[in-house]
Formats: structure tokens, sequence, C-alpha cells
């Protein structure tokens, strides 16, 4: 073989189609041979057309009923909120859309231009990208409606260059922060982020509405002016300033925003570079301090120091330290507590923040919803025991190739997430009764409290044995969602149920016995909870024994 | 070890046809074979992490299927393509298998000591697993399995990706534990280590085994990449392809 000398002609140009090729192809590719993927994209795809539908409606609407002030404040505000966010969220997702890391094309002969142009091509085709652009249609149709066809003109400039500002932002951010932002540290503090911000949707919502339903909108006026002129919201607000009749004003700010976006491109060049070649880095940059006292006492955290040091006690303080340690599960287990703690505070007070505002100390609860709150709460907390041995993955080998009998491994395991789940359940009990005003109930929650983590822990248990399923290899810790949806929602569903039908006692407890319930609940429901644990240890320990291999097929990620 | 007819099929693929092995002890026993052989299910199958379709597998007398806690004891495995718990650090990972298999904490913390300062991974200090590179990993992982001193060692692909300095010290623990009475079986695709280290050596292609017996049985003469690429047979030179090269 002879090296030709010269290259046989000039290459030929790369061009932005080439990359927004690539990211079609990549997605494309990302679904092969496992359709249920499609579902989950076609499902996003539809709750996002959901959610831009509802902003296009929501920004169309100001204009459309003829209030100029209404609609300056949407487009100003609104447009700087999605500004915002896009800023931020992709900070958080970072790890996770592959297409996008400039880090692949560290090795190809591309300047700058050409990348510049070609990643902001690939970024604009996406769902983020088209929900963002229905949703910021709708404010054309709001300026249309007051102002005619020149405000309609510059107020689609104004939401093209809008999306275009949002995608630059997006990725200048990102690109500046890459260095630091592959860092595993910094990706699990991304995830307990993510994982507050999720439990935290639900009342987000609420408190959104009742505030939007509450407050006098028209003292936001002075601030969407001022936010109109930034460069967040200037490209949104320019329409309705030509319906107003200030031309000079919208072009500034349109200038603005082209000044903006220029600005925000050639950042992004500088950075980069640095973002492309920057090394992840692995763990901390100081030198790790010695190993202090003997492995074994390393192993098991002070808290623990007097577990005894057998199979079980391994095993549970491995537990321990992963619950904390591992990305995945913190972030599960942040947003449970999140979710408890919202899904009690909901059944109790529902009235109070559905209806109108009620005065203080007015609670109606008795007895019977509440214990009825605390089923709910206690079956959730288990909850995240469901797949716990998916978050293991092939580590779970060591396991079954030790030895360890069924019992032992899921007694222990059950008994490393109470460590943490359960006073945690024990605060909600205590500050839900302090909050309804009935402080002699607490004993009564806890006891109900007690009993259902126990039967949630017998059942969710079990259903680890039996449905355990494996968690993709990903640096994002919710991927976890992108398992096969209905089998598997429809399987901890029943858990939940099955959970609550087996703590029913107490509820039943709680209609029946009366006064004395009060304080005959908490010794009961110690026990009782005691011993649906052991008792479900037991009985899904056996069915592990028999089981280790499957489990550890059904677990291992496919490559 | 002894296995007999162990038989997997994934789907509609045929990964491991019928093998049959016998490990002598004292034996530094190497299962060759190209990418995608089956060498890591018929070890999966053998230590009973992979439950085989058809086939049964020993060691030292002791059925592992049957009676998998009694065997289980006997050996220590190095699995490939396997994660450790690789959110603890070299030590407490250590002390968690040992104490896994039911040894006294006062053995464990002498012996993984030991262990973490030849293997030279004692100053890795409070660093997680999930931060080792990789031939640290494979260290720590060959310090799990021989933590409760077994009479067996499996070790799937040892070798892989590991640094000379680290993979002649692997090497020199191996053969010390061999001359002491051990048996090691490990698997590898890499001839010149094979050829140095193993005693033994059996062929393994698409699911079956294709040569078998010692060293010298197998190699009758030429060298052992020779008898590999005879008997596994594809393409080892281009023709006329890549001229522009």
């Amino acid at each position: 073989m002879a090296l030709t000398a010269a290259v046989e002609a000039p290459p030929r140009a790369v061009s932005a189609r080439h990359f927004a090729r690539l990211k079609l192809r990549i997605t494309a590719n990302s679904f092969r041979g496992q359709p249920w993927r499609i579902g989950l994209f076609v499902l996003g795809l539809f709750f996002g057309f959901c959610y831009a539908a509802g902003g296009f409606l929501a920004a169309a609407a100001p204009g459309l009923a003829g209030s100029p002030d209404a609609a300056l404040i949407v487009a100003a505000l609104g447009g700087g909120v999605i500004a915002l966010a896009w800023t931020l969220l992709p900070l958080l997702f970072f790890g996770v859309d592959e297409t996008i890391d400039p880090a692949r094309f560290a090795l190809l002969p591309l300047d700058r231009r050409t990348l510049v142009t070609g990643l902001t091509a690939a970024a604009l085709i996406g769902v983020p990208a088209a929900a963002t652009l229905l949703a910021t249609a709708g404010l054309v149709l709001s300026a249309a409606a007051l102002g005619g066809a020149g405000a309609l003109l510059v107020e689609a400039l104004g939401v093209l260059l809008g999306l275009l500002l949002c995608v630059a932002v997006s990725r200048a951010v990102t690109s500046a922060f890459a260095t630091m932002l592959r860092s595993r540290r910094m990706r699990d503090l991304a995830a307990v982020l993510l994982a507050v911000t999720a439990g935290l949707v639900g009342p987000l919502q609420i408190a959104v509405s009742r505030a939007a339903s509450d407050t006098d909108w028209r003292r936001l006026l002075p601030v969407a002016e001022v936010v109109g002129w930034t460069p967040f919201g200037a490209p949104y607000s320019a329409g309705f300033d030509v319906a107003a009749g200030r031309a000079g004003a919208a072009a500034g700010k349109l200038l603005v925003t082209v000044a903006a976006i220029l600005l925000l491109l050639w950042w992004w060049s500088r950075s980069l570079e640095s973002a492309m070649v920057g090394a992840a880095s692995a763990g901390t940059g100081k030198a790790p301090a010695r190993e202090p006292g003997t492995p074994v006492a390393a192993l098991f955290p002070r808290a623990l120091a007097w577990v005894p040091r057998n199979r079980f006690g391994a095993v549970l303080a491995r537990e321990v330290r992963y619950w904390w340690r591992d990305a995945r599960r913190r972030a599960n287990l942040i947003t449970i507590a999140v979710a408890a703690l919202f899904v009690s505070a909901m059944v109790n007070f529902g009235s109070q923040i559905w209806g109108a505002p009620a005065t203080a100390g007015d609670v109606s609860a008795s007895p019977g919803t509440f214990t009825l709150s605390m089923l709910f709460v206690g079956s959730l907390a288990a909850a995240t025991l469901a797949n716990q041995f998916g978050y293991d993955g092939t580590a779970y080998a060591a396991d079954v190739t030790a030895g360890v009998p069924g019992r032992v491994e899921l007694g222990a395991r059950a008994a490393a997430f109470s460590v943490y789940v359960l006073p945690l359940v024990l605060a909600i009990a205590v500050a839900i009764g302090l909050l309804v005003g009935e402080p002699g109930w607490i004993p009564l929650a806890i006891g109900t409290l007690v009993a259902t983590f126990g039967c949630g822990l017998a059942c969710n248990s079990l259903t680890s044995v039996l449905g355990a399923y494996a968690l993709p290899e990903t640096s994002n810790p919710f991927a976890l969602n992108s398992g096969a949806g209905m089998a598997r929602g429809f399987l901890s569903l029943l858990c939940l149920v099955a959970t609550v039908v087996l703590a029913s006692p107490m509820l039943l407890g709680a209609l029946l016995a009366g006064d004395v319930w009060l304080w005959l609940a908490l010794p009961v429901g110690l026990l009782y909870g005691a011993g649906a644990a052991v008792l479900g240890s037991v009985v899904a320990g056996d069915v592990l024994e028999r089981r280790m291999p499957e489990l550890l097929i059904a677990i291992t990620p496919r490559r | 070890m002894v296995l007999r007819g162990l038989a997997k099929r994934f789907d509609h693929k045929v990964a491991v046809a019928g093998v049959d092995l016998d490990v002598p002890a004292g034996s530094f026993y190497g299962l060759l074979g190209p990418n995608g052989a089956g060498k890591t299910t018929t070890l999966s199958m053998a230590v009973g992490l992979l439950r085989p379709d058809h086939g049964q597998a020993w060691v030292l007398g002791n059925d592992v299927w049957a009676d998998p806690v009694a065997a289980k004891r006997l050996f220590g495995v190095l699995p490939d393509g396997v994660r450790l718990f690789d959110r603890l650090s070299g030590a407490e990972l250590l002390a968690y298998h040992g104490l896994l298999r039911g040894m006294d904490p006062a053995v464990v913390d002498q012996r993984a000591r030991e262990l973490l300062d030849v293997l030279a991974l004692a100053d890795a200090g409070r660093t997680l697993v999930v931060d080792y590179s990789a031939g640290m990993k494979k260290k720590i992982g060959l310090a799990c399995a021989l933590l409760h001193a077994p009479r067996l060692l499996v070790l799937d692909e040892p070798f892989e990706a590991v640094d000379p300095v680290a993979a002649a010290l692997i090497r020199d623990i191996l053969q010390r534990y061999v001359a002491g009475g051990g048996t090691v079986i490990f698997s590898s695709h890499v001839m010149e280590v094979v050829e140095r280290l193993c005693s033994h050596v059996a062929i393994l292609a698409e699911g079956a085994i294709k040569r078998v017996g010692t060293i010298d049985e197998v190699r009758a003469g030429r060298s052992l990449e020779e008898v590999f690429v005879a008997v596994v047979g594809g393409r080892t030179a281009t023709g006329e392809e890549l001229a522009w090269l």
C-alpha cells in the first residue's frame, strides 16, 4: 500500500445540515430495538405539545381579550421565564443529552464558525425548541389582535429571535461550565437539585395558581416593563410596543436582542475549545487522606458501630453507605421525601388549599382522615424499595458468588432503608400532628405510619425480587423513567395498593375503636409494622434463594 | 473444577453448546477464545451467576447448582463486565466481601491491610472505587477474590486494560498461589500471557471447545497463535484492498 502524498480534492465544506442530520440519526437510532422508547418519546411529545398548546393559549389570551397591559406582562415575564429556564435547565441535564456535547467533535478539523452554526442547528431540532416556538407563537397572535399587521411582523421576528437567544444562552452557559459539569461530584449535586425540584413541582403549581387568582396583576406592570428591556424579555415584548405605537422602542428592543445573540455566540465560540478538550475530572483534586482505622471499621458508619460484624451487618452497612453515596438512590430518596410530605399535607389540608382561604386553626380533621393520610404517606415512603436490586445492577453478583442467604439480604436491605426513612416518616407524623392542631394524635400517627411502613417494606421486598428491572447505565439519575412504562407502573401501583390493604386494620381501628385507639395505636402499630417487615423478609427471602441468577439477569442493563 | 455438558442459549443465539472441561487441581488453566466465543458465559455458569439450560458443574467435588452454599465457599471469582460496589472505598469494599463470607472481622482486617499494601492500593485511601483507574479496579477485584483464601480462583479477563507493572504484580501473585497448591482458571484472548503462565489450555470458539490439553499438547510444536488462528479461522491479512492507505 502506498500512502498517497496529497489529498485528491479539497475537502468539501461541512454545513449545518450535517449536524442536523447527525442529531436526527442519533435520535432515531436510540429507539432501535426498544419499541417502548418510541412510546415514551411519543408520550413526551404529547405532553410537550399539551404544555406548549397551553402556553400558546395563555400567551394569546390577553391580546385577544384586548388588554394591552396584560399582554405586555405575559410577554415580558413569560418570555423571561422561558429564557431563564433555557439557561438553567440544561445545566442540570448536561450529562444527559449526548447529541450536543461538543467534546465529541474535539478530534475533527472543524473551525469554530462551522461548529457554532452546526451545534445551534442541532439544538434547534428537538422537542424543547419546538415546544418553545409553539408556546411563544401565541404571543404573535396576541400582538396581531392588538396592533394589526405591523405588530404581527415585529412580534414574529421577535419570537424567532427569542428562540435563537434561548438556544444561544443555553449553549454558551453549558459550554462555559462544561469542564466543571463533567465531574462526577457536580453531576451528583445536580441530581440532588433535580430531585428536590421534581418533588416540588406539585406544590409549586398549586402555589402559583393560588397566587395567580389572588394577587392584583396590575402591580406587575412596572416590573414587566423593566424586564421587557432586558435581553430575556426584549424580543417578546417588541411587538406590543408597536401595537402601542412606540415603534422606536420596538426597534431598540430588537437591536438589544440581536446584540445579545451575537455576544452569546461569540462567548460560546471562545469557550468551545476549552469545553471540547477539558478532561473529566475524577473526584477531588486534593490528595485523599489515608484510610483511618481498620477496613472493617471503615465500612460501618459511626452511627452503626453497634451492629454485629456478620453478614447481616455487612449488607446493612453497605446499603446505608449506598443510599447516601449513590446519586440515583439519593435522588429518589429526596424525591420521595418531598412527595410524601406534600401528599400528607394535601390530604389533611385539602379544603384549605383548594377552597377559600380558611382562618387559621379552622381545620376539620377526624382520626379517620388523619389515619388515611398516614396510610398514604407510609406506603409511598416504602415505594422506593420496589426496584432496589436494579440500582445495584451487576454489582449484585458479589452477593451471589458469596452465597448470601436471601433472608439476610432482604432483611438487611430493608433495615438500611429504614435507617433513612423511618426518622423522616416520624418527623412528618409529628409535623402534621402539630399542624392539624391535635398533638394528642401524634402517637396515633406514629403507630399508623410504622405499621404501614412495615407492610410496605414487606410488599416492596417481594416486588423487588419478582419484578426487578435493569436501570440504564447513564449518568442521568432520572433515566429510570425510561423503563417499560406501562407494565412497571402497573406493578408498582399494585404494590402500593397491596400495602394499603395490608395496613387497613389500622384504619379500621381508628374508625371503630373510638378514643381508646388514640393511645392503643402506638404499640399495636409498632408491633404490626415490625411483624409485617420480618415476615415479608422471610417470605421474599425464600423466593430470592431460588431466583438469584434470574434476578441478576433481570437487573443487568443491556449493552 | 469439572464441567459437563454446559449449554446456554439466549433467545435465538446459542452462546454455549455443550462444554466439557476438567480442570486438574494445582493447574494454571487458560481458557482462550475470540470475542463472543462464550468464555464469560461458560465461567458464569460454572460459578453460579448464570443458570445453565443443561449441564452440571462441580468445584472440588461439590455440585455448584445442587449445593451452592458449600461450593461457593471454595472458590473466588473475578467476573468480567460486572461492576463492583464502586461507591465504597477500596478498604470498605474488601471489608464488605470478607464479612459477607462470614469471616472473622480481625482476620478480615489483617488480610485486607496486607492485600492493599501488596497490590499498591493503600495510597488510594478514601477514594471511592468508582474513581479508580481500570488497572486499580482489576486489582481490587482480584483482592476481593483472594480475601477468603479459596482453593480455586476463577478469573475472567484479569489482564484486560491492566498496565504492565500491575500485570507483572498480578502474575507474580497468581504464580505463588498456584505454587502453594491453589488452582487458577482464567479466560483471556491474549496469547503471550497464556503461553507464559498456563500449564493447561482450552480453546473455545462459537460455544464449543475446539482444543484442550496441556500447553505442549495443544501447541504441538507450533506457536500458540498459529494453532489458535488455525482453529478459530478468520482473516489475518488483507489482499489488495486499502490501496489508498
